[in-house]
């Protein structure tokens, strides 16, 4: 998909900190995504250059991580695409540096705030229940993926941002195959897409405003002033994105781990207020978003030579499995201690994911209304799982068998 | 030295800290592995993971919020009015001795 995209080292890179990694599709990976990509933390240096997809520097372990989202003056979030393509989509406030992103992130705030969410939970789990009840209807070897991960977080998405809910199939399509490319022509293409639907739904709300976010939005005010359509576009344009396929995600390589658990399954489904700390596991070893930035101005971290315009991908995926964090890192551990427990799975600093107390509280009602209809779980014995690569990691099946509680 | 003290919600653990001054309260209590504190964003003022609780003669002392600073304690889970963020507070002699109580969840 990216075979027109040139390798590329430049003149500033020292020879010892290339190795070679594709992110959209490296040969190291496999259905076990995060297992294989771990092997970066000692095949690679923690901050490396790969050649390929144009060159851009890899950052892959807990610190270095944290230094790059949170030191926005020389790693600017402004440009997101690797490689770069000219007119890159631009989200509002992911795309737009302190403290110039504060006043849109103040704005969205009281939609995703730990109270918010805490008001909304009776609602996520009735979605939850009657999704579980839907798919586990449909009897055994039904697809998790395709029945419960992709429905549930979208639905509540969609439900909060206001979107007409029979557009569930067309909006998740059109997210995953944003996500699946990197192709510059592909990618203006999907974003006119989502940004037409976008304008569509405002537009209705305009003329008959709900309590819903996108109603909300059209009403945001920064220093006093209405912001502009365009505006309004691009802030609905980064919740699509990021209601539509991340949750979703998560819960999938979630749900697989546990398949393969029965212990911990017997535990959750007898314990359901450890149902908590097995979210916080599932998040510390399940991440799917990466976080790429563009270099700001010329400047030495870390010992290396960064030059204005270079572009730098930070594997938030593997952060929580860094060895030089947290003691017994590949081991899914529910009881493990906040000590060993970093992860950056929803990034840190000023650009921190907005929707991680929503995802939070999705993950566990989840698996706390799972755990009252189901005693036991297996994955369909002999299937080959597919996934997906890139910005953001996805598992695209989970064919499951039941035995009922 | 600063004595900084840490009581969990239910007032049964305390942890008290002896710090050199200099960096902010969060900092000290990620470093200390202070249980109640998370910090999810590190010190950038956009998540409110590191609210704690200060008595009503503390909370006169310390230097005041930013808007940002009260706005954010608006969304916390339980919010009340003595409430500060940890990453907005300076280890320093002027808060020597204070005790912060965390809340019953950050999140």
């Amino acid at each position: 998909m990216n075979s027109t995209v040139n390798d590329h080292i430049p003149d500033h890179v020292p020879a010892d900190l290339v190795v070679s990694y594709d992110y959209h599709g490296d040969p190291r990976l496999t259905n076990e995504v995060h297992a294989s990509l771990q092997v970066l933390h000692d095949e690679a240096p923690p901050v490396f250059y790969t050649p390929r997809n144009g060159g851009h520097w890899v950052v892959t372990r807990f610190d270095e991580i944290k230094k790059v989202v949170e030191d926005y003056e020389v790693f600017s979030a402004k440009e997101m695409q690797i490689p770069r393509i000219e007119n890159p989509p631009y989200f509002i406030p992911l795309n737009v540096d302190p403290p110039n992103n504060i006043p849109y992130r103040q704005a969205l705030m009281p939609a995703f705030s730990p109270k918010a969410i805490k008001a909304l939970e009776a609602k996520i789990r009735q979605w939850a229940g009657e999704i579980i009840d839907n798919a586990l209807a449909k009897g055994d070897g039904f697809d998790f993926i395709q029945e419960v991960a992709s429905v549930y977080p979208v639905s509540i998405f969609m439900e909060l941002m206001g979107m007409p809910m029979d557009r569930l199939w067309e909006f998740r399509n059109l997210s995953d195959e944003f996500f699946s490319t990197n192709d510059q022509q592909k990618i203006h293409q999907l974003s006119g897409q989502i940004i037409m639907a976008m304008t569509e739904i405002l537009e209705q709300k305009k003329a008959a405003p709900a309590d819903d976010l996108m109603s909300h939005i059209l009403n945001i005010k920064v220093k006093g002033e209405p912001i502009s359509l365009e505006e309004m576009q691009n802030m609905c344009f980064l919740l699509f994105l990021g209601g539509m396929d991340t949750v979703a995600n998560v819960t999938g390589y979630s749900f697989r781990q546990l398949a393969n658990m029965p212990e911990l399954q017997q535990r959750l489904h007898d314990n359901p207020a450890d149902i908590a700390k097995f979210t916080d596991e599932a998040i510390r070893m399940f991440g799917v978003i990466s976080n790429p930035r563009i270099v700001a101005k010329d400047a030495e971290v870390f010992g290396v030579k960064f030059k204005k315009d270079d572009m730098v991908l930070c594997l938030l995926p593997i952060s929580g499995r860094d060895d030089r964090k947290n003691g017994n890192p590949h081991v899914f551990d529910i009881d493990r201690s906040k000590e060993d427990g970093h992860t950056l799975t929803f990034s840190s600093g000023p650009h921190m994911c907005l929707g991680s107390f929503l995802a939070r509280s999705e993950i566990r009602i989840l698996v706390e209304e799972w755990f009252k209809r189901v005693a036991r779980y297996e994955i369909v014995p002999g299937t080959e799982l597919g996934y997906r690569t890139g910005f953001s990691l996805a598992l695209t099946e989970l064919p499951l068998n039941t035995v009922k509680s | 030295m600063v004595k900084i003290v840490f009581e969990s919600h239910d007032g049964s653990e305390r942890t008290e800290l002896e710090l050199s001054p200099g960096g902010s309260v969060m900092e000290a209590a990620a470093a200390n592995n202070i249980d109640g504190i998370l910090a999810d964003c590190g010190g950038s003022m956009v998540c409110g993971t590191c609210h704690a609780f200060v008595s009503p003669e503390w909370f006169e002392k310390l230097p005041e919020q930013s808007e940002m600073e009260s706005a954010l304690l608006e969304y916390v889970p339980d919010p009340q009015p003595n409430a500060r963020l940890c990453c907005q507070l300076e280890v320093s002699d002027a808060i020597d001795g204070i005790t912060f109580t965390l809340p019953e969840s950050q999140r």
